[in-house]
């Protein structure tokens, strides 16, 4: 899944301005971005329930159409289920709705409530569950027809740690199934952890995209860090780096610097306790980017 | 169009369960049958005790005068005026006679008791009387037997006209309680969607036209349903009370003809209630946005009732094929009085027309207002 230059504009707003991402098969990419930098805009362009103004979302390749769509799985930001009916019935009517059979779709939503643990709510109306087993519903109408492709927009957002780690669990299935899935979230730890790549998005624009490792790895965003311990005052002064002092303690911090060099100084200085390079977090990453 | 289908199917599935429509397919029926019941209960009893003390000469005349009403009468001989109060008191019979001198009842005597009682007694007095006078009551019976002025309608119509048009009314009724509870449905359940998202997942598998027409053709199924019940519980009190033998001719074609008109109606307010319905996202707002529909639609009920009361009059005449008010005013005009094939004809396309038009326009509106979720939309920005 791809899309390319997406611009999209509400009245005196741009909310997109040029937009471009890329999933591939079996890859799980984590969505970030501050509140109102394009995600949710995005990923409803994506299935197709807005219309971009310009720029264009491709499958396989070529221009998406709708059926593709009806192959996806989408859970929109703001969730929505019929309040009245039952949780089953409502998992298979999507189902349904998606082109399954009957009977497949009574499997599915069988084998889903029993993957999410739901099986004894079956037959309530939605609306006597609790807001996070409603959200369990509202993933299970997403996922009922084995989707070709996972759209999910905070799917994390306000559910439990337990839940969490189902949901994980579920999305890592469907990733090794070949799915590639997108999901946006705040949870930047969360993204990090499960996400192959990564795509941080601000005030409508793609501001850093690609693999986790490589983005957090990416030239000039690394950190040497080095804890010295009982250095005299001043040593550190003509190197080309940030000193702080606590305690007895100098922590020294350098961008893109001769490492050897600084080892050297720090170890006739004082006791090393630390050395070594630092990758900076994804959130580090997010906040340097969205400044 | 399984789509469609599966759509419709949710619709009635979850509809059908719920308290609101049960509560109000069973008080439709009720109150439906009641009306049609309600002519014989005005019209009072149609069997009558007498109790007679001392002659018994005014049994025969009574009985001839009361089987000229369709009426039955019995009559219970008593011993004295004492047993006469005691048994009315007690209500066991309805009115006594002593000895063609007094006419007891608790109370006023039943009108149409009376008539009959006094008819037959004016009738025993007469003979007695003739005789006295050295007549032959015979031969003064002959002399004023007359046969009765003919009676002919100059149109092809039979039938009571006052029971004419209390079916008339009574379909008006119907329509107008249906056609406005199910239009109202449409709209709320497309508030529902819109308000909750839902209608953001379902239209990424199904196009929004799919999931209108579903809606509108679930919600009508059981529209039709609430109306069949209603004619069932209608028809059974009818014949129940003996109602339906004073129906005009060719009841069948008259319901048959309310269904098709309540369809033709139902289709026409319900996609306008749809595109409506979509402007808003919220349900308490459903009311506001649907003010103008619903004005509409009392207006046609305005009219289709007038028209119950001249169904041959200009106005009557004129919007029987205008629509949206034919939906309303041909059915009664069908039932109260003769339709000309042409003018059926005429509003039949006429409506079918209209229908497609307002599919149209409801659709788009529909179309391009479902997702924008949010503050009201105006019609205009929908519409260019």
């Amino acid at each position: 899944m791809e899309t390319r230059a997406l611009h999209k504009r509400y009245g005196d707003k741009e909310a997109l301005r040029g937009v471009g991402l890329a999933v591939r098969p079996g890859e799980m990419f984590g969505f970030v971005g501050a509140n109102g930098a394009g995600k949710t805009t995005t990923m409803r362009i994506v299935m197709g329930v807005l219309e971009a103004d310009s720029g264009e979302v491709l499958w396989q390749g070529r221009p998406m159409t709708f059926e593709d769509r009806r192959g996806f799985g989408y859970m929109p930001e703001e969730r929505g289920l019929y309040q009245k009916m039952r949780v089953a019935e409502q998992i298979e009517y999507f189902g349904r709705l998606h082109g399954m059979s009957p009977a497949a779709a009574r499997t599915a939503t069988h084998d889903l409530l029993e993957r999410l643990g739901l099986s004894e709510r079956a037959g309530d109306p939605i609306e006597a569950l609790s807001l996070g087993n409603q959200q369990r519903v509202q993933l299970a109408v997403a996922l009922v027809h084995d989707p070709t492709l996972l759209i999910l927009d905070e799917p994390f957002s306000g559910l439990d740690p337990i839940a969490v780690d189902t949901l994980a669990g579920v999305l890592a299935e469907r990733r090794a199934a070949g799915v590639p899935v997108i999901f946006s979230s705040h949870q930047l730890d969360l993204v990090e952890q499960m996400c192959d790549s990564v795509g941080i998005i601000s005030a409508g624009r793609m501001v850093a995209a690609g693999p986790v490792d490589e983005v957090r790895a990416r030239e000039g965003r690394r950190q040497l860090k080095v804890v010295v311990r009982g250095a005299g005052p001043g040593w550190a002064d003509d190197l080309p780096a940030e000193i702080t002092h606590q305690n007895g303690v100098h922590v020294l911090r350098a961008a893109e610097a001769d490492d050897q060099a600084i080892l050297r100084a720090a170890m006739s200085a004082g006791t090393v306790e630390h050395f070594g390079w630092e990758q900076p977090t994804l959130t580090e990453i997010f906040r340097e980017a969205v400044a | 169009m399984n789509d469609i289908l599966l759509v419709a199917r949710r619709e009635i599935g979850v509809r059908a369960r719920t308290k609101g429509f049960l509560i109000s397919l069973a008080v439709s029926a009720v109150l439906v049958a009641a009306l049609a019941m309600l002519p014989k209960l005005f019209a009072g009893n149609d069997s009558y005790d007498v109790g007679l003390v001392g002659s018994d000469s005014l049994r025969t005349a009574a009985t001839t005068a009361a089987t000229a009403q369709k009426v039955d009468l019995s009559f219970t001989p008593l011993p004295d005026e004492a047993a006469a109060r005691t048994a009315l008191l007690a209500g066991d019979i309805d009115a006594a006679v002593l000895d063609g001198r007094a006419l007891l009842a608790d109370g006023a005597v039943d009108r149409r008791l009376g008539v009959i009682l006094q008819a037959g007694h004016t009738s025993v007095k007469t003979q007695e009387q003739l005789r006295a006078a050295g007549l032959d009551p015979a031969k003064v019976t002959e002399a004023m037997r007359v046969a009765p002025l003919t009676e002919q309608s100059v149109s092809p119509l039979r039938g009571d006209s006052s029971v004419r048009s209390g079916f008339a009314m009574l379909i008006v009724f119907v329509l107008f309680f249906l056609l406005m509870s199910s239009v109202t449905a449409v709209a709320m359940g497309v508030v529902e969607e819109k308000g909750s998202r839902i209608v953001e997942l379902i239209l990424t598998s199904i196009r929004p036209w799919q999931l209108l027409a579903g809606k509108i053709l679930g919600l009508g199924v059981l529209g039709l349903v609430n109306l069949g019940v209603i004619i069932v519980a209608g028809l059974s009190a009818g014949v129940a009370t003996g109602l339906t033998a004073d129906l005009p001719d060719g009841v069948a074609g008259i319901v048959a003809g309310a269904v098709v008109w309540f369809l033709l109606g139902y289709a026409f307010f319900a996609v306008l209630a749809a595109g409506f319905g979509s402007l808003v996202s919220r349900q308490e707002e459903v009311g506001g946005v649907l003010t103008p529909l619903t004005t509409l639609l009392m207006a046609v009920y305005l009219v289709a009732f007038y028209a119950v009361a001249e169904p041959t009059g200009p106005l009557a005449r004129v919007l029987s094929l205008v629509p949206p008010f034919s939906s309303m005013v041909m059915p009664v005009r069908m039932a109260a009085t003769e339709v000309q094939l042409w003018e059926l004809a005429v509003a039949a396309v006429a409506m079918l027309a209209a229908v497609a038009a307002v599919l149209a326009a409801g659709a788009r509106i529909y179309r391009r207002a479902v997702l924008r979720t949010g503050a009201r939309i105006r019609l205009t920005e929908v519409l260019r």
